[in-house]
């Protein structure tokens, strides 16, 4: 984005739309940064009109310790090492170089400030990207301890506030090697050169508005997962590795080791004679253990079914998945077929695009935090499809021996809620999103509540699989949210959870909204937006659950009735 | 009107979105008001960007209408 385009996009930007409010936090003059993250959060939300405060020039701590009072959406603190002691900046000539003790005060200053803020106030931290001023006694190309120092003092600053809720670190690899512009820093008071401040601003933005990561990833196997065709070259013919020059199809192996390490979900889809296949699937040596994929289509009908077949085994929509081929022509025939699936061509000998996708699988599936029911969703997919077999019926459910915590207002801090929140589609009363501080409003207001829903039966965890909140308003209650993991269907766990809000109120008001993609949430309330008690007796079908429930903090009106 | 005055003029027209092409030709530190330094600073900034060059910010003070800065640019 040039400067000119920054300044456009901001002035074209829609007048009553709903306020985006933003502060920028940083100890120099904001300039073209201000015009730029504007500029980048304006395109990623059009609807919207982003409005950008800034703080106090020369002292971002004080700008930090201000937050409490800051009612907006999201901060966006920029730390250069001038913060952390103005003798590791061009603007003072107070002599260069700063001890470590006095560059870690001050990063303890603006951790407490930053732990202090609300917790549902989103914020992303870009770290130190100038280079350190030359008052270090070794040459350029050696490190000095006191360089080392003040990186290691940052180092764990930073460790500790990428814990805290809501908070995302820039990852400092992504920006431009040309950062400092020094002759704007000494005239103006802007340390940045324009090209660093578009990339700077434009990584940022995009923390700020991350989309929700994608769930699962459909592999070719011949050509893609390996080099060769195992049909003509046998299991041990075709290979991955450096002396077979096919390491690219070892780094993808072990790229989707990596996501199925943080929850991805991984399937074949391929058209082979699945013995053959299945040999070299289970060679010693292959990177990706086979355990991982599942499903697997290995046979020769057309891949739009394979894919058809494996979204309804993870239960879970296209557009939630990456389908990755050698081929062109099986690219086009899944992606005509499946409106909405990300298919990336994979780049058999063209090195630089090999690396991108690398790169670009990481963005695709990349998320701010890990939770404990990413380490089980693989497993949990493979047990549901017990729950799934007709033959099943009332026994199997009786003897599932499940458990349902019922979590009622639980922790702010719990990022899984919110996550769950906005990534759900299917079982989803209305589609409504929810950003940290919509959520807070929602959940906190008087008479509100929240309800985490967490599961788990002889076959394992589901963890925390639903979330519902509203408000209690005398004998009834308004549900505005519902969302319920696709994971956890056919367990009658929704019956469960009516169940236990008709403990608290004789009538239930769904605020139901209905969204392409909600069609189990439209079917299991019949189209109803009210229900009674009565009728919901009436309906139930048998539960065989063991309960329990847990009360959190929050002080709301329901909260202290339960 | 050249080519150079046609780029210039583009370039107030993205700082100063509410002047008419007449209160650009005739526009000054001293009659627009909202010709303040981060104005300045960010005009400079646009005309390097227009016209690929690089300008010396001490003489930023000698460029404060657009008649001088048009004369400026005509010297390059």
């Amino acid at each position: 984005m040039k400067l000119s385009e920054a300044l456009s996009i901001g002035q074209k930007a829609p007048q009553g739309g709903t306020s985006y409010p933003v502060l920028l936090a940083c100890g120099f003059s904001p300039l073209h940064l201000q015009t730029f993250l504007r500029g980048h959060l304006q395109r990623v939300l059009p609807e919207r009109t982003v409005e950008i405060s800034t703080g106090l020039y020369g002292s971002l701590a004080d700008t930090l310790e201000q937050l409490p009072a800051f009612s907006g959406e999201a901060v966006a603190v920029f730390i250069e090492w001038a913060d952390l002691d103005p003798r590791l900046g061009y603007r003072s000539l107070g002599g260069w170089g700063s001890s470590s003790t006095s560059a870690e005060a001050t990063l303890a200053r603006l951790g407490n400030a930053i732990q202090s803020k609300p917790p549902s106030l989103r914020m992303v931290v870009s770290l130190p990207t100038l280079p350190l001023p030359p008052g270090f006694h070794t040459v350029s190309w050696q490190a000095s301890a006191a360089e080392l120092a003040l990186e290691s003092a940052l180092a764990e600053f930073a460790r500790k506030i990428s814990l805290l809720p809501s908070v995302l670190v820039l990852n400092r690899q992504k920006l431009a090697p040309d950062a400092y512009d020094f002759r704007s820093d000494l005239n103006t008071g802007f340390p940045y050169s324009i090209k660093h401040t578009d990339l700077l601003a434009e990584a940022m933005a995009g923390l700020l508005t991350l989309p929700p990561p994608k769930k699962g990833l459909i592999s070719d196997l011949d050509d893609t997962m390996w080099r060769g065709i195992v049909g003509e070259e046998g299991p041990d013919g075709v290979c991955w590795d450096l002396a077979g020059h096919a390491q690219m199809h070892g780094l993808y192996q072990q790229m989707l080791q990596a996501l199925a390490g943080q929850g991805v979900l991984l399937a074949i889809a391929s058209k082979n004679n699945a013995e053959t296949a299945e040999k070299a699937l289970q060679r010693p040596d292959f990177v990706l253990k086979r355990d991982k994929i599942f499903p697997a289509e290995i046979h020769w009908q057309p891949k739009s079914g394979s894919v058809a077949r494996i979204l309804k085994t993870w239960n879970i929509g296209a557009d939630s998945v990456v389908f990755i081929d050698d081929s062109p022509m099986e690219l086009e025939e899944v992606r005509a077929a499946h409106p909405g699936i990300e298919c990336i061509l994979f780049p058999k000998s063209d090195y630089p695009a090999a690396f991108a996708m690398l790169q670009k699988l990481r963005d695709l599936f990349g998320k701010p935090s890990l939770s404990e029911e990413d380490a089980f969703r693989l497993e949990s997919i493979r047990n549901s499809q017990q729950f799934q077999e007709p033959v099943s019926g009332e026994q199997f459910l009786s003897s599932a021996e499940a458990t349902i915590t019922f979590e009622w207002n639980p922790p702010a801090e719990d990022t899984r809620i919110l996550e769950l929140v906005n990534k759900t589609n299917q079982f989803n009363l209305n589609g409504r999103r929810f950003t940290p501080a919509e959520w807070h409003q929602l959940t906190t207001a008087p008479g509100a509540f929240a309800l985490a829903v967490s599961y788990q039966d002889k076959f394992g965890p589901l963890g925390k699989i639903a979330v519902v909140a509203g408000q209690e308003t005398g004998s009834a209650l308004n549900i505005e949210a519902w969302v319920m993991s696709c994971r956890a269907f056919s367990r009658r766990i929704e019956h469960q959870v009516l169940k236990q809000l008709f403990e608290k109120a004789d009538r239930i008001q769904f605020a139901y909204q209905e969204t392409p993609k909600n069609g189990p949430t439209k079917d299991f309330l019949k189209g109803e937006s009210v229900l009674t008690r009565a009728d919901f007796e009436a309906k139930c079908p048998p539960l065989y659950h063991r309960i329990e429930n847990h009360h959190g903090q929050h002080r709301t009106a329901l909260s202290e009735s339960i | 009107m050249d080519n150079t005055e046609q780029r210039l003029v583009k370039v107030f027209e993205t700082v100063f979105p509410d002047l008419t092409l007449d209160q650009i030709r005739a526009a000054s530190q001293t009659t627009v008001a909202t010709w303040d330094s981060v104005a300045a600073i960010t005009l400079m900034n646009l005309m390097e960007e227009e016209f690929t060059i690089e300008i010396d910010f001490d003489r930023a003070a000698e460029l404060a209408s657009f008649s001088e800065i048009l004369a400026y640019l005509r010297t390059l």
